[in-house]
């Protein structure tokens, strides 16, 4: 016997070496090992070993394979199909049948490929039922490390019998899959085996969620079900949906074995391996977001499981609906106090002698310490009678009498106030303050007795004093009002005022910091002022300086000044310290603050702008009121003042390589003369003539509107500095056509300066 | 010397390694290692009565990140104990440290053997790696095997007849197919557990998957090995004692743990073993090759 192993593995060495020997070798070997071969469990178990091996083998194709089963199945008399439900029926050796069911997991799919192409084997398709039958019977009752070997078949059926590839138009000729399955197929019922997939995956969902003490079954099943998410994307929602619904961590409660801790950390491990494996390979897939969830959640869940168990006890066993007197105090939020408990005086605190607005329970009226653990005690806590009678009488030995007195004088007072209150209503008299919230049985018999506890309570008034020498206090707070605030003086509001301002430049400089470096484009869509950096603060600032207080002014000041009290006197107004502030600030670093004053002076335009339509509107109806006409020139703006008021701050510390002058002046959103007439000024500096022509030129080319302006100015320019003639007669000869008779003219006139010889020279090439 | 033959060989491998440090000279290119001499690896020595059949036992596969340090460390272990062994790892590159923390050396697996990257270092920097042990262990390796595996890489099922008959625990592995999966991090574990459902179980057999956290240090590598080799001796035991039992003894009508098989005892062999050694923190899978 031992020869003939050794022959086998001779054999079997063969096939390792080259794949392409098994079709050579199977057929020889099936008779000693197979069916009605006689052969002994040691020969059995190395031959169902061996075809698990050989059909599982990729050293050769699938087609070959299939070929084979062929072959073997219809030459030598079904011999493999026969092997296989021999070894499974007779045999009874369990690594026997572990091997078959695997090589039977193998062989399933070629079956059924083969049973697609000849319709009318239905022999060998019924052996395989056969054999399917058998190992799903195995499925419940066998031991698990057979149970794991069953799942793996279904798994095989499953992934055949579920429909494949979603798109038709990409067939994959190595997916067997119920696709490749025609509808009409005589021997295979097309819905019946859809349906037995369904079943079949149903049955392996739910061992997941069965006993997790059998960690052996519950791996194994996730660990198939990868290839099924793979590629079978029909069922991979439901397999999903049902992974997310397991719980890894289900042994928790039960004792924490050694066992059930690797057990627990093992399916926790698995489960995260196999949903990380479908969002690697479906990073947009619609679930990822509920896998991500799923996964953060069993993460924390094994660290409270397993870091914690050590140091936690468990929750104690109690009944949770109440039944523990100790804890009823807590449940129950408005447990009734008998009555008879409240003499016991607390000493310490005053009792409150108000009582809340509206209905009063008795209990309330009774309760004079507000301290809720006093006021929910419950006098049935006490379940013996007798104690409860010894601690009262000891109680009422060691109580105060005056606090007693003072005691009742309060709740007497209370009652007197409750009546007065009530009296205008109907039927005072029976005072019915039932408490409808309340719903405990010791509220029922409470009525009866009420009666008489306002008998009594009305006899002891009697004999008290007139009512008017109690002083009632007052039933109800009155909303608190804060006092309010003297008003300010001019002088504070500045004040104030000023402060604020600062503070927000203040504010200004230290989202600075934090903003550097950090570019939002947001395009048109922004908000102003919506994000607290830079940018906000800065619109946030100029606006303030510019629209706060737009309108305030009083139209006809100018003709009421000599009446005007001196309210501006001494100081500037609030939105000419922010201006002073703005400028201040843009001044600092004003080479990096450019698109500040750019946002700040396009704010001062615009305001300027719709102050002079809303004045134009204004001077149209005051002119029908007859009014005096004085504001028809629309009031003085600001822009023109803070813009030559910012350029002559700046113009000193221009250098003549600063082009941010350029997009300074350029972005303005207003020129005129007077601006422009600056740059005749920088001029003076022979440096910096370069740049000033720069700018006019650069302001022809790119703002036509200002065209005019700026050749006035340039031909000014030319006619007053004689150092800037080439440099500006150079694009006057373009700007202006009839430059070059005036520049003639010119010529003459100044002769024997040092910049003409230049401006010659230059108009002798231009001619 | 004792007569175990597994004693001897860890004897051996421990005593060889001192001998391949003096630097320059890499332990000699011939095939039949020093250590095979011993016969621990050698089927055909006498053979104690309770040693491993390497043809009827379980086959081993051992994983780490760069199938350097731990991962041979415990293949060297179950193959000088006849346990069929291959071994792979499972980045993306061979990692070993370099002159700074920032300039590891970096190689191909399946491409680059032991030999020449012990030889690229020991040019390199002779003092440095053989102060911090990497030379030793190159030298240890470069007998083991010829070339680092990685794990994604490995065809389940290809014979290594051919390849790899010279391996250290060799025998046994011909067919590519392993039974039990050892990792030495958890890092590892989830990149196999992953990669096997890449590979899909198309060879329907089912493979244990453990993970034993090992530290990726020269001392902690050799205690992990040992630790490996318990819980490989105490599988192959429960495996073998599975074959033992012949034909109808009543399993399938017989209760509790009578009818327990070898996979059905895994998890208890695991906690036993997680027992025995409490700092290596396990893991484990059954998954599909």
């Amino acid at each position: 016997m031992t020869q003939m192993l050794d022959q086998l593995e001779a054999a079997r060495k063969l096939a390792l070496n080259d794949g392409t020997h098994y079709p050579k070798i199977l057929p020889g070997v099936l008779p000693i090992i197979g069916a009605n071969s006689n052969a002994n469990i040691e020969l059995r178990r190395w031959g169902a070993d061996f075809l698990a091996e050989a059909f599982a083998s990729p050293t050769w194709s699938p087609e070959m394979k299939e070929a084979l089963v062929l072959r073997v199945a219809a030459g030598a008399g079904s011999a493999l199909l026969e092997a296989l439900k021999e070894y499974l029926e007779v045999v009874q050796d369990r690594a026997v049948i572990k091997s078959a069911i695997l090589t039977a997991a193998t062989i399933y799919p070629m079956m059924y490929k083969h049973t697609i192409a000849d319709p009318n084997d239905s022999h060998n398709w019924q052996l395989m039922q056969a054999i399917k039958m058998n190992i799903l019977q195995r499925m419940d009752a066998a031991p698990s490390g057979v149970r794991i070997c069953c799942v793996k078949f279904v798994q095989q059926v499953v992934l055949t019998q579920t429909p494949g590839h979603v798109d038709p138009r990409r067939p994959d000729p190595n997916d067997i899959s119920l696709a490749i399955l025609p509808r009409n197929h005589a021997l295979l019922p097309y819905g019946n085996l859809e349906a037995e997939g369904h079943g079949l995956l149903d049955r392996m969902l739910d061992i997941i969620h069965g006993d997790h003490s059998d960690a052996l079954l519950v791996t194994a099943v996730l660990n198939t079900l990868g290839i099924l998410l793979q590629r079978r994307p029909i069922a991979s929602s439901k397999i999903l949906n049902s992974v997310l619904n397991f719980n890894p961590l289900k042994l928790a409660n039960s004792p924490m074995t050694p066992k059930n801790r690797v057990i627990m950390k093992s399916l926790e491990r698995t489960t995260r391996a196999l949903l990380f494996n479908f969002m690697k390979r479906n990073p947009e897939g619609p679930l990822t977001g509920r896998i991500q969830q799923y996964l953060e959640r069993m993460h924390r869940m094994r660290i409270d499981v397993f870091d914690e168990s050590s140091r936690k006890r468990p929750a104690p066993a109690e009944p949770t609906d109440g039944l523990d007197p100790a804890k009823r105090q807590r449940l129950r939020a408005n447990v009734p106090a008998a009555s008879a408990v409240v003499p016991v005086p607390a000493p310490a605190p005053p009792p409150a002698t108000t009582l809340p607005p509206g209905p009063v329970t008795y209990r309330q009226l009774f309760t004079l310490n507000p301290d809720a653990g006093i006021a929910n005690f419950d006098v049935q806590t006490f379940k013996d009678p007798e104690q409860l009678v010894m601690l009262t009488v000891h109680l009422l030995q060691m109580i105060d009498e005056a606090q007693m007195t003072n005691a009742i004088n309060v709740v007497r007072s209370r009652y007197l106030s409750l009546s007065t209150t009530a009296s205008g209503a109907p039927a005072a008299s029976a005072p019915a303050p039932l408490p409808p919230p309340v719903v405990d049985d010791e509220e029922d018999y409470e009525p009866d007795f009420e009666p008489e506890d306002a008998e009594q309570v009305a006899n002891s008034l009697d004999s008290l004093p007139p009512p008017g020498t109690v002083e009632l206090p007052s039933n109800s707070l009155a909303p608190y009002k804060l006092p309010e605030a003297p008003p300010l003086t001019e002088q504070e509001i500045r004040h104030y005022g000023e402060v604020s301002v600062r503070e927000a430049f203040r504010m200004l400089s230290s989202t600075e910091d934090k903003d550097k470096g950090k570019t939002n484009k947001t395009g048109f869509n922004r908000l102003a002022a919506s994000d607290y950096g830079r940018d906000a603060w800065i619109t946030i600032l100029s606006r303030l300086a510019t629209r706060a207080s737009a309108g305030l002014d009083d139209p006809n000041e100018g003709i009421k000044d000599e009446f005007a009290v001196k309210n501006i006197k001494g100081g500037v107004s609030i939105s000419d310290s922010v201006r002073d502030g703005l400028y201040t600030y843009i001044m600092y670093d004003w080479r990096k603050r450019i698109d500040v004053a750019i946002s700040w002076l396009t704010e001062e335009w615009y305001n300027d702008t719709i102050l002079t339509q809303s004045a134009k509107i204004a001077a149209k109806t005051s002119n029908l009121n007859g009014n005096s006409a004085s504001s028809a020139s629309g009031p003085k703006g600001n822009y023109e003042r803070c813009a030559l008021r910012l350029i002559d701050g700046m113009l000193p510390f221009v250098e003549h390589t600063d082009k941010i002058l350029l997009r300074f002046i350029s972005e303005l959103p207003k020129l005129d003369h007077e601006i422009l007439a600056r740059l005749i000024k920088m001029s003076e500096d022979p440096e910096r003539i370069d740049l000033s022509c720069k700018v006019l030129q650069y302001l022809y080319m790119f703002r036509p509107p200002v065209r005019s302006v700026v050749v006035d100015v340039l031909s000014e320019l030319w006619t007053v500095n004689h150092r800037a003639r080439p440099s500006a007669g150079k694009l006057l000869k373009h700007y202006r056509p009839d430059f070059a008779a005036l520049e003639e003219a010119n010529g003459t006139n100044v002769g024997g300066d040092g910049g003409e010889v230049k401006a010659e020279i230059v108009n002798g090439t231009a001619q | 010397m004792s007569a175990d033959p597994r004693l001897r060989s860890r004897a051996a491998a421990q005593q060889q390694q001192p001998t391949a440090v003096p630097p320059p000279p890499p332990p000699p290119p011939s095939d039949p290692p020093p250590m095979g001499l011993d016969g621990a690896a050698d089927a055909s020595s006498a053979k104690p009565e309770n040693a491993v059949d390497p043809r009827s036992s379980l086959r081993f596969c051992t994983v780490c990140a760069s199938n350097q340090n731990r991962s041979m460390e415990a293949h060297l272990q179950l193959a000088s104990a006849n346990l069929p062994t291959i071994s792979f790892g499972t980045g993306s590159l061979v990692r070993l440290p370099g002159p700074s923390i920032t300039q590891p050396n970096v190689y191909q697996f399946n491409s680059t053997t032991y030999r020449q990257i012990h030889q690229e270092l020991s040019q390199q920097n002779t003092q440095l790696y053989t102060a911090n042990g990497l030379l030793n262990m190159l030298g240890r390796n470069l007998n083991i095997k010829g070339f680092p595996e990685r794990f994604q890489d490995w065809v389940p099922g290809k014979s290594r007849l051919n390849d790899h008959k010279d391996d250290q625990g060799a025998v046994g592995t011909e067919s590519g197919v392993v039974d039990v999966v050892i990792t030495c991090e958890e890092r590892c574990f989830d990149a196999v557990l992953e990669d096997l459902h890449n590979k899909g179980g198309k060879l329907n057999r089912p493979v244990h998957v453990f993970n034993v956290d090992i530290r990726d240090n020269h001392e902690e590598a050799l205690v992990g090995g040992k630790a490996i080799l318990d819980l490989a001796l105490s599988l192959n035991e429960a495996a073998a004692k599975e074959k033992a039992v012949h034909g109808d003894n009543g399993w399938d009508r017989g209760s509790g743990s009578a009818r327990d098989g070898f996979d059905e005892r895994v998890p208890e062999i695991l906690a036993t073993w997680q027992g025995r050694w409490p700092n290596l923190p396990a893991l484990w899978s059954l998954a599909w090759i």
